[in-house]
């Protein structure tokens, strides 16, 4: 009598792990994007494992030329060269206000703090735009050569980073793109 | 009475033998007092069978012509093998005042849930294996065989549910 309850007792126990078990979280990072437009009353969220993210810049040959390198070419007058310059230049200075952009009604910052770089931009004294990257994550898109930017680089470093990574709010629509191990995003 | 059991042994036989193969059942009911009920029910060897043969009838309707559609083909391929190695979870979610779409990777299948704006509810599970075997090789053929193969991948599966009002398809595989 002893044994059978035991033997369901353990019987029991392995059906209810699975229920007991953190469904929600996996150890796979999850890259999320979510879009909400109050005036049409929509949201849009994508969820994607790092992993598909990877697959897709790899199996897409016509934007990863070769080994997971960009090549972008020059862009607004300065070549990706001279953007690598100047960021290790600017790696050596530490903490710093790298860009500011002051227009009538519109400011536009970049400054590094700690191991991110910020950027805000802001209208008529209201935060628009807010974009936190990893200092880290710059080093590895900026450590291809010439004009490529290394992808398979900066996903490797994707893959450590948790939280948020941009956040755009313009009023009309709020964007928001974070990584974390859910699969799936709190509602 | 051996005689009799001898004769009702057959096609009791067969109907094991095709109901241990699978069979798809196709069951729409009606909406209203004067609805009608029909039940298909489909050997699934024989759906298999039909997918088998049809490239000696359909050729050219099996091949994806040589275009920009097979260049992606290879995206599509690794997408949805890094799909299939992932974990469960939702992937889409697109939520509107009156209409929702969702995509939930379950398994070793995607599940397609959508809510219409005038009640409607269809949700559709497509095995992963199913579109692998879908998608054409190189040389923009589809193999039927190995489509014929996958089917017997989807039992006991329930791969389609449209709720309209009170009227209900329900095609499932078991």
């Amino acid at each position: 009598m002893k044994k059978s309850v035991l033997a369901a007792a353990f019987l029991a126990a392995l059906v209810a792990l699975p229920a007991v078990a953190p469904s929600a979280e996996t150890a796979t990072p999850w890259i999320h994007v979510r879009v909400e437009e109050a005036q049409k009353d929509s949201r849009v969220h994508v969820n994607l494992p790092l992993s598909v993210v990877e697959a897709v810049l790899e199996a897409a040959p016509e934007i990863i030329e070769s080994h997971g390198k960009v090549h972008l070419g020059q862009h607004h007058g300065m070549k990706l060269e001279d953007v690598r310059r100047a960021w290790k230049e600017l790696a050596s200075a530490g903490d710093a206000e790298l860009v500011t952009v002051e227009d009538e009604d519109e400011t536009v910052k970049v400054w590094r703090k700690g191991d991110q770089v910020h950027v805000r931009v802001e209208k008529a004294g209201k935060e628009e735009v807010r974009v936190e990257v990893p200092v880290s994550l710059v080093d590895a898109a900026l450590s291809g050569e010439g004009d490529s930017i290394d992808v398979k680089a900066a996903l490797s470093e994707l893959r450590k980073k948790r939280g948020d990574i941009v956040q755009v709010n313009d009023g009309d629509s709020v964007v928001r793109v974070w990584i974390d191990e859910q699969n799936a995003q709190a509602k | 009475m051996v005689k009799l059991a001898a004769i009702l042994a057959v096609p009791v036989a067969l109907l094991a033998t095709v109901a241990s193969l699978g069979v798809m059942v196709v069951d729409v009911r009606e909406a209203g007092p004067d609805g009608h009920r029909i039940v298909v029910p489909v050997p699934l060897v024989l759906a298999q069978a039909a997918v088998a043969v049809a490239p000696a009838i359909a050729e050219e309707e099996l091949r994806i012509p040589d275009n920009d559609v097979l260049e992606h083909i290879g995206l599509a391929r690794g997408v949805l093998e890094a799909i299939a190695a992932a974990p469960d979870g939702e992937l889409v979610r697109v939520e509107e005042a009156d209409e929702q779409v969702l995509v939930v990777k379950e398994g070793n299948a995607l599940r397609v849930h959508v809510h219409g704006r005038n009640g409607e509810d269809v949700s559709v599970r497509v095995p992963l294996s199913v579109v692998f075997n879908a998608l054409p090789r190189g040389d923009g053929r589809i193999s039927a065989l190995a489509l014929a193969g996958s089917l017997s991948a989807v039992r006991f599966t329930d791969l389609v549910d449209v709720r309209d009002g009170d009227s209900h398809v329900r095609v499932w595989v078991w």
